[in-house]
């Protein structure tokens, strides 16, 4: 092994140190890379290093303790395994615990790209390979018969759609407030928006990391040219301002909205090198190519991007916690990928600015109350700092504004066609106005949105920043446009404007996506920005807070039925209408999968113990998937954790040991084989010792890479517009906002409390088994134990069956772990939250997990968010009950509780809408926080496996947010397709 | 009357048994013997023993349970229901549930009380619970006093019945605490109704007149029913039949599309039943075929509903 490694890597250097064509590629505008890569085998078999410096490459059989980065095997095998695989899959041998990775995963990256530099053309055609036979399993594995008929059945939803009566008292001018008459085919220019979004391949954007580094190898980025330290915030500040003044001004071409969150049409990834951007290093070769979402890039784009991303490697979140803090346990956990997740080392978007103020004062007024604010005699000079960057980036943002202005007047004069003329003309006019003031129409507020929206993604990362009550916000602009309009048919004409120019900003809304690297469409399985909108429940004065924008956001959600915007719906059951209800559940019909829906009443009951405001509360909305964020004063940085219950449960089984891992990283807290356990209580104690472990590990990151975040990346624009920062004269990082929390999901609920519900039952109250035997047809994954698998399917009662026992455990276990977070403080000094949903993780830490007592079998996904078993009732009632009878008090960074919903072919549409309604109804008096339907039988899904080509567009709900089917991963897909099922 | 009234199921969550979600109380034993009857657990009003062979996992608890040495993997239907005392030990033992006992003893208030759980449903969505079968009049004082007791909770009612009934206790019992009747008519010609029901059916005709003579003063309702069996009801002549019968008593009437879902039914209980290979009993109902039957009734003035 040694020799092949050594060879390998002799090889890679030779021609490295003699092709001029390889060579220019150890030299970037900052100098030569100097770097190290060690690979080593566990047992010591093997080790081997290839160090690049001052321009050559060298090969050892030694590795200096200083190397950058150091692959350890499992064993000779998965060397092999390496030898055979191309780039974008190398992440993935750490995820399946083939590899462990010591260091900085930047110099792996550029390893990687170095090798795919050798490599590239061999590397394209495994690559073209393995989707031609991924394509032909699938055809041959899921294809069904009929399938026309089923990709009609969704089609034809869209027909007889139900008219609405105007119930709503806050509904003014909708005669008809379900739109009925309405359809994608009122609107061309929409309908080729949509086409060109499901057709044309996003490609990688260089824009934003290009012109920052840029500034940034000027200035400086730790000291200015004068070596005199940066004030971070300053240097953030002017950094941003430079991006905002030279980024390219785009008019989306017949769009009624100006500005684009990249260069690249009609969809950019958008760049954050300071964040996770240099994951993409080792894929930029192949990223093209690869199975699941591909992205075009030129060759000259991957050059600039290498030229960058060197800048960088140590200049990110996480290595600014390894370096500062010696490379912690949290961190080490953190990157095996399966015991938790800290988003922060990606970035701290999930929040919802105040965009009430940006449309009352205009950035102008901001700028102004900034200025009056500075003459406070009383500011430290840490406030004046925080101040003065706030205005720089505001700007910035004009600058952006004035830019688009001048290119829509230069399109406006070249224009032929006299009706888009005059559009570019009021763009010309829009853009000069807004941002800087105030709006006064819909147009003008929702392209002050829209500016805005991309300049917040110019500072912060596109993950999960959120637009929050878009219907409330733009309702006066609405109401004000329709007043000044005296004739029937112009008003009727201006109803249809407003439809399309929401649409415009939903589709303006797919111009970005994250960076995914490979092993992200494993982990985030398709997912996009999750920019959540929400829509009805209460006004802040506790009043029908539906409205007629709430019906046209409710059309335009129907029309398009994309992933993102990700539209979710507050449901009042004191103040809201059933009329209400029923277009949510007509249009989550139609749409399959949107919008998801939510409890005023019962989400409102789990913020109460922090002791907001009740106006304050009122105003919550959808932050990322689900998440309560209180709009415009609160940085709950509402994904920070995902953390696996299941890994602590199973460290739990194995006294602290994780299997999968072959770790031996939790405290002891007994051996099952010894017989530590003799009562259940015991047992639970030890599974909370584990999960505490994990949960306070989890937290101590999410508080160091808090820290980076102050560091390296300060967010005065956002401050800027969170309440509280200009108050306080303190960036949003350090604790500017007027609220303060952490929100943590926590995934395998169900699994989890099943699984001691069967320790319960079978050990330790009926005695039907020994825990030893228990633990031992759970290590065998129940081979060669069918007696008791069918003991643990079929004796115990488990949550979403009814039974109250199981009900009381999960209760019990809800707030234990709320208990975990509450006793934290968060780097900001708030509190952390807990909430219960899951993203795509229940699918990837399923697959890293081992067999569990519930029966889960080793690989299984766990279910979606904490939505019971399938197997846990026939009787899709009481699994709602369970859910429902949930403290939310416990659940205070909300749930996700997914149902699949199967109509039968001869679908009775109305019947059906009616019954969703009864459901939610039900669920919400019965105390349920959110539900989410995806309305499809598996025939289609399995369908749409095996012609994709077909269903480009079927949305679907993963737990929290949407995403089309086909971009999904397999093991996705197939727990989509076995996730519980009613039929309606 | 019987000593005791067995269940064969409670089942929630149904759309298809009347207005909204609707919890149905399956009540066993039916005076009739439908060829097709899709439950065909219920036909006799004792307990008895079912065994799915898809769930067993051959780990002979059952065999080395049995006292009565019933149980072996030679015979057809695993259990030799000769030998068999209905003892149910074997069904204690299994852990995989591939041996069931079918029909359990409940009290009303223990039905009651299953059936309240779903009541928060049965109130969003005008539902309610259905009283099903078997023959839910079969025990009619049993079915009299749980329709009852679901009144006294205001939940709305619903039975469905074959119509073999006495009209008198039909009317003195049930009639006061239910709102809607379904009321199934399978065969006109009381030869072929004798033929594949086992019964004659000038009961069921009679029934059903009186009952329609006064529908329309009453605060029930009743809505007849017909499946559409393959080759059996489904047949023009004895559609027609129907149809110029319930001219001028219904306005409503219910066409019940066939499922092939209960073919394997039987065998678990036991049961003899073969269908040839080439039987349209095999295949779901054709679209094309319910829009034929339905405009034999529409012809006559009658609206087809969904049940």
């Amino acid at each position: 092994m040694n020799f092949i490694t050594s060879l390998l890597l002799k090889t890679m250097a030779f021609m490295f140190n003699i092709r001029p064509s390889l060579k220019k590629y150890l030299r970037t505008t900052d100098g030569w890379i100097n770097f190290s890569v060690g690979i080593k085998l566990e047992n010591g078999k093997l080790e081997q290093s290839i160090t690049f410096r001052n321009g050559k490459a060298s090969v050892s059989g030694k590795i200096a303790p200083d190397t950058d980065v150091v692959m350890r095997f499992v064993n000779k095998e998965t060397v092999k395994e390496m030898l055979k695989i191309t780039p974008n899959e190398m992440l993935g041998l750490i995820l399946h615990n083939k590899m462990v990775l010591d260091g900085n995963i930047a110099y792996l990256q550029l390893f990687n790209f170095y090798l795919s530099l050798l490599l590239g053309k061999k590397h394209q055609r495994m690559l073209a390979k393995k989707n031609k036979d991924d394509s032909s399993y699938r055809k041959k594995e899921y294809a069904t018969g009929g399938h026309e008929a089923r990709g009609r059945e969704i089609a034809d939803r869209n027909k007889n759609r139900l008219k609405g009566m105007r119930t709503d008292e806050n509904v003014r001018y909708l005669e008809d407030p379900y739109l009925s008459e309405y359809s994608i085919d009122n609107f061309p220019r929409i309908k080729k928006f949509l086409n060109d979004h499901f057709t044309l391949k996003p490609a990688i954007c260089t824009e934003r990391p290009r012109l920052l580094t840029q500034w940034f190898r000027e200035n400086g980025f730790e000291s200015d040219a004068e070596g005199i330290l940066w004030q971070p915030e300053i240097r953030a500040a002017l950094a941003y301002r430079y991006l905002m003044e030279n980024r390219k001004p785009i008019i989306h071409s017949n769009d009624l909205i100006a500005g684009t969150s990249t260069s690249k049409e009609p969809t950019g990834v958008i760049i954050y090198p300071d964040a996770q951007g240099t994951m993409i290093w080792g894929e930029l070769g192949s990223v093209d190519k690869r199975a699941l979402n591909p992205y075009t890039i030129s060759e000259e784009d991957a050059l600039v991007l290498h030229d960058i991303f060197t800048f960088w490697t140590k200049r990110n979140f996480r290595e600014y916690v390894r370096n500062k803090y010696n490379n912690p346990l949290c961190l080490s956990i953190d990157e095996r990928w399966v015991y938790y997740f800290v988003w922060k080392s990606v970035g701290i978007s999930h929040t919802i600015p105040d965009f009430p103020k940006l449309l009352n004062k205009g950035i102008n007024g901001i700028m102004e109350e900034i200025d009056l604010r500075l003459k406070d005699e009383k500011n430290t000079e840490a406030n004046t700092i925080s101040l003065t960057a706030m205005k720089i980036t505001l700007e910035g943002v004009i600058a952006y504004a004035k830019n688009l202005a001048g290119e829509a007047s230069v399109l406006a004069s070249s224009e032929k066609n006299p009706v888009r003329k005059k559009e570019l003309e009021r763009l010309v006019g829009i853009c000069t106005k807004v941002p800087a003031g105030p709006s006064e129409t819909l147009d003008e507020a929702v392209n002050a949105l829209w500016i805005v929206w991309v300049a917040l993604h110019m500072e912060n990362t596109n993950t999960g920043l959120s637009l929050g009550r878009l219907d409330q916000w733009l309702q006066p602009y609405f109401a004000k446009d329709m007043g000044n309009i005296s004739t029937e048919s112009e008003r009727r004409e201006y109803i249809a404007h407003a439809i399309e120019l929401v649409a415009c900003f939903f589709m303006r809304g797919t111009d970005h996506l994250p960076l995914v690297p490979d092993i992200g469409n494993y982990l985030f399985g398709g997912s996009s920005s999750d920019q959540a909108i929400t829509i009805g429940g209460m006004t802040t004065e506790g009043q029908d807070g539906v409205n007629d924008m709430t019906y046209i956001i409710l059309k335009v959600t129907e029309m398009l039925s994309i992933r993102d915007p990700n539209v979710n719906a507050r449901f009042s059951m004191e103040k809201n209408s059933d009329a209400y209800l029923k277009r949510l559940c007509e249009v989550n019909y139609i749409t399959v999968a949107t919008p998801s829906m939510h409890s005023d009443e019962n989400v409102a009951a789990s913020l109460a113990p922090h002791g907001y405001k009740i106006e304050d509360i009122r105003d919550w909305a959808a932050t990322g998937c689900v998440e309560p964020t209180l709009c415009g004063r609160h940085m709950g940085h509402t994904g920070s954790i995902l953390m696996n219950m299941v890994a602590a449960f199973e460290m739990a089984l194995n006294n602290g040991r994780h299997p999968a891992m072959d770790w031996n990283l939790g405290p002891s807290t007994g051996s099952i084989e010894k017989g530590s356990f003799s009562t259940f209580d015991d047992f639970f104690s030890a599974y909370a010792a584990q999960q505490e472990f994990l949960i306070d590990q989890a937290v101590e990151l999410n508080n160091l890479l808090a820290e980076a975040h102050t560091v390296l990346r300060p967010t005065p624009f956002l401050s800027s517009l969170i309440d509280g920062s200009i108050e306080k004269g303190t960036d949003v990082t350090k604790g500017g906002a007027r609220y303060n929390t952490s929100g943590s999901s926590n995934i395998g609920l169900a699994d989890v409390t099943d699984s001691l519900m069967v320790i319960k039952k079978l050990v330790f109250d009926d005695k039907i088994i020994s825990f030893a035997e228990l633990k031992k047809a759970v290590d065998a994954n129940f081979n060669g134990y069918p007696k008791i698998l069918a003991l643990v399917k079929n004796r115990v009662p488990i949550f979403g069956s009814g039974n109250m026992e199981s009900l009381a455990l999960a209760n019990r276990i809800t707030e234990f772990i709320h208990g975990c977070y509450h006793r934290h403080t968060n780097y900001r000094g708030g509190k952390y939250t807990a909430g219960f949903w899951s993203m795509s993780q229940h699918v990837a830490y399923g697959s890293l997990s081992g067999a569990l007592p519930s029966g889960r079998l080793a690989g299984k996904a766990f279910t979606p968010g904490l939505t019971p078993q399938p197997s846990a009732s026939k009787n899709f009632l009481d699994n709602i009950m369970d859910v429902a009878r949930l403290n939310p008090r416990h659940m205070d960074n909300n749930i996700a509780f997914n149902v699949k919903l199967m109509p039968g072919l001869a679908g009775k549409r109305e019947g059906t809408i009616d019954s969703m309604c009864s459901y939610v109804k039900t669920y919400f008096q019965q105390g349920g926080m959110q539900m989410q339907f995806n309305v499809v039988t598996s025939e289609v899904l399995k369908d749409a496996m095996a012609h994709p080509e077909n269903y480009r567009n079927l949305l679907v709900r993963i737990s929290g947010y949407n995403a089309y089917f086909v971009t999904l991963n397999r093991e996705m897909q197939i727990e989509l397709i076995e996730r519980t099922g009613y039929g309606i | 009357m019987r000593e005791e009234n067995l269940i064969l199921e409670i089942k929630g969550n149904s759309l298809d048994d009347g207005p909204g979600i609707r919890t149905v109380v399956f009540l066993k034993g039916c005076p009739l013997a439908c060829l097709w009857c899709h439950n065909p657990e219920g036909r006799k009003p004792g307990p008895e023993i079912s065994f799915d062979k898809s769930k067993c996992i051959d780990c002979g608890a059952c065999v080395d349970i049995c006292p009565s040495g019933a149980l072996s993997g030679s015979h057809r239907f695993f259990i030799d229901r000769e030998k068999c005392t209905l003892c149910f030990l074997c069904v204690d033992a299994c852990p995989s549930t591939a041996l069931g006992r079918v029909g359990q003893a409940m009290t009303v208030s223990e039905i009651t009380k299953k059936v309240l759980r779903d009541k928060p449903f049965f109130d969003s969505s005008g539902g309610g619970v259905t009283l099903s079968g078997g023959e839910p009049s079969l025990n009619m004082e049993f079915a009299a006093e749980l329709l009852g007791n679901f009144k006294q909770h205001h939940l709305h009612t619903l039975i469905e019945t074959c119509g073999y009934f006495n009209h008198g206790k039909f009317t003195a019992l049930i009639l006061p605490f239910v709102d809607v009747i379904y009321y199934d008519l399978k065969l006109f010609d009381e030869k072929e109704h004798k033929k594949y029901c086992g019964t004659s059916n000038t009961v069921i005709i009679d029934n059903f007149i009186k009952l329609a003579d006064i529908a329309d003063n009453a605060a029930w309702r009743i809505i007849p029913r017909i499946p559409m069996i393959p080759d059996i009801t489904d047949r023009e002549d004895n559609l027609n039949a129907l149809a110029d019968f319930l001219q001028h008593k219904a306005k409503q009437v219910s066409l019940l599309h066939y499922n092939p879902l209960w073919l394997d039914k039987n065998s678990k209980i036991g049961t003899d039943f073969e269908v040839s290979g080439d039987s349209k009993m095999k295949e779901w109902i054709k679209p094309e075929k319910i829009k034929f039957y339905e405009s034999i009734f529409i012809k006559k003035g009658i609206e087809v509903v969904s049940a």
